[in-house]
């Protein structure tokens, strides 16, 4: 660690790894419910557990991104954070808000908490992913603008770099969109239209954004590579992210009653969407096949590449696969769409995540990388976390075809629990693969706690 | 073996590799003729790096064919085409089957990116020295 005010960036990892623990307990109460519909009733609904599993997603990868930005924003700006205790302050605010939150989701029926949260004043609850209340959305706000003062008063005292430049254009935009959240119009058409703004702005573009930067700085770090090379490939990601990406919107504006030529520009150019993540992964194995040095950090390499092949597999295939109007048209809002967002999700921005998480922990813990034993367990959750979610996306795409197939291709289609007990095999797979999932982050967990001799460098 | 970066066998080995990624990818049929183009050039055979790739393209690219359209066929005329299993069995193994010969592409532009030569994991040809 070169900047003492980087050690911020600790607690963030810590929260962001705490938070992926539930997120995981909750999916897979929720894959149980699935197949035992009154499993943990009326405790724990299933709309309640979905909530809580996608919201506690959101909010670990986020307090991921901030760790991420306090960790390599000094070190990128070759000077101290403006203000540590800021970011400190920040910490325990988000932490509390989102623990009431949940605690709200979990403690209270939805429209109660509605009710006691001041929904009547501004209505902004009761939206996919968006469901937070009132004030959780307003705190996410002064804790995005403080941290993004606070990351950009240190760029603009320190180095510029194009990983800075990048990072902070992802964040403020990871903020900016997010004020859509607010806007919640009564035509329903626009509702949907500018729910979009926040959500597939987000995943599909700025978050992109904050991924590169991500992932370009630790390979700088573990490989050596020219700076100049790695930025170069990181600017034709990014451009190709937006080009794709931001008319990539409209393959959400299909059949929410918007006019037919998004039909046209949702499909074209969401086609395309899987270039930058193709280019990903090429940067990332290019730059560690042209590698000066040999970092001590093997498990930070091995999480770096798998960013790359994952989302590459999760956005980009998985993505293509139902992205077309015509295909859409049948495999819209089916398990299809759920195989596509696990994959995605992992492979682009848990895996990014676990990456900086990685290379940075161990270094913030006084050694440039962990001991061989606890890599080669840490290597091992690699495996078992990421062949589980292939396994968990096979499985819900083999459902998929089989709902589609039933509910909407066959000559007397049937209802949709029929199909849902018909496909119940898949679901139970889905649950399996989601406890070997659970066994490999708690062998990460595990991984922080082996000690020994820390690993050393050596010359390529 | 690590060519320089003034190989000119490292421009042929990028080329050969993308072709084999657009023979999957945008155009197929089309990028393997441009493939066998390649191959039928006498000045880019000599260069040791641009064979390598070469070779192992056109191997793997045979290998996609048959695993791709010749496979995805026969489940489907065994199966029929009206059945919901056969459907099943093809998009299921069509896309498990196509993304690993893609992502073996990537790792291997990668590597001919790099000027080092690649061996496509179980298809790939061996070295005939």
């Amino acid at each position: 660690m070169q900047y003492s005010s980087q050690a911020v960036a600790k607690p963030y990892f810590v929260a962001a790894i705490g938070l992926f623990v539930g997120q995981i307990i909750f999916g897979l109460i929720m894959g149980l419910q699935y197949v035992i519909g009154d499993f943990l009733f009326p405790a724990i609904p299933f709309n309640v557990a979905r909530m809580v599993h996608t919201n506690l997603l959101i909010v670990w990868l986020l307090f991921g991104f901030m760790g991420a930005a306090y960790y390599l924003v000094p070190e990128e700006s070759e000077t101290e954070l403006w203000s540590p205790k800021l970011a400190i302050i920040l910490f325990w605010v988000f932490l509390v808000a989102g623990a009431l939150t949940v605690v709200g989701y979990l403690a209270v029926p939805y429209a109660t908490l509605a009710k006691m949260t001041g929904n009547d004043l501004l209505e902004t609850m009761g939206r996919e992913f968006l469901e937070q209340p009132l004030p959780t959305k307003i705190g996410i706000v002064v804790v995005a603008l403080a941290f993004l003062f606070n990351i950009t008063m240190t760029v603009l005292k320190g180095r510029k770099t194009a990983i800075t430049s990048v990072l902070l254009l992802g964040l403020w935009g990871l903020a900016i969109f997010f004020l859509f959240a607010f806007y919640n119009p009564v035509n329903i058409v626009l509702d949907k239209m500018f729910w979009w703004y926040v959500v597939h702005l987000w995943v599909e573009g700025v978050w992109e954004l904050i991924l590169g930067a991500m992932l370009a700085f630790v390979l700088i770090k573990i490989t050596g590579v020219d700076r100049e090379v790695i930025e170069k490939w990181l600017y034709v990601i990014i451009t190709l992210t937006l080009v794709t990406g931001l008319l990539g919107t409209g393959h959400h504006y299909f059949w929410i009653g918007t006019p037919e030529y998004w039909q046209w520009v949702g499909s074209v150019f969401s086609a395309l969407e899987p270039i930058p993540f193709f280019a990903l992964t090429v940067f990332a194995f290019n730059m560690v096949n042209r590698r000066r040095r040999e970092h001590p950090n093997k498990a930070a390499t091995l999480w770096a590449l798998g960013t790359g092949v994952m989302s590459f597999l999760g956005a980009g295939v998985w993505g293509f696969l139902h992205t077309l109007a015509p295909v859409n048209y049948y495999t819209h809002g089916s398990q299809i769409t759920a195989a596509h967002g696990h994959m995605a999700f992992y492979g682009a921005y848990v895996m990014v995540n676990l990456t900086m998480i990685s290379y940075a922990m161990p270094l913030l813990r006084g050694r440039q990388a962990n001991s061989e034993k606890s890599q080669v367990l840490e290597m091992w959750s690699f495996w078992l976390m990421t062949v589980s979610m292939v396994f968990i996306t096979l499985f819900l795409t083999a459902a998929g075809i089989l709902q589609i197939w039933l509910q909407r291709l066959a000559s007397d289609p049937q209802p949709f629990m029929v199909v849902q007990d018909q496909v119940s095999l898949f679901y139970w797979m889905r649950e399996w693969a989601g406890v070997i999932f659970l066994i490999g982050l708690l062998a990460y967990l595990a991984s922080f706690f082996v000690g020994g001799r820390p690993a050393e460098a050596r010359a390529s | 073996m690590f060519s320089p970066p003034d190989d000119p066998g490292r421009r042929f080995a990028v080329i050969a590799e993308s072709l084999y990624l657009a023979n999957l990818l945008i155009a197929p049929g089309v990028a393997f003729l441009g493939l066998l183009c390649l191959w039928r050039r006498a000045d880019v055979r000599t260069l040791p790096l641009a064979r390598q790739h070469l070779r192992q393209t056109l191997a793997a690219s045979l290998w996609a064919g048959v695993l791709l359209v010749g496979l995805s066929a026969i489940i489907l005329l065994v199966g029929g085409f009206a059945s919901m299993w056969s459907w099943f069995a093809v998009i299921l193994y069509f896309i498990v089957f196509h993304s690993t010969l893609v992502l073996c592409g990537m790792v291997g532009l990668s590597r001919a990116l790099a000027g080092q030569p690649y061996r496509f994991p179980l298809v790939g040809p061996g070295d005939p020295t």
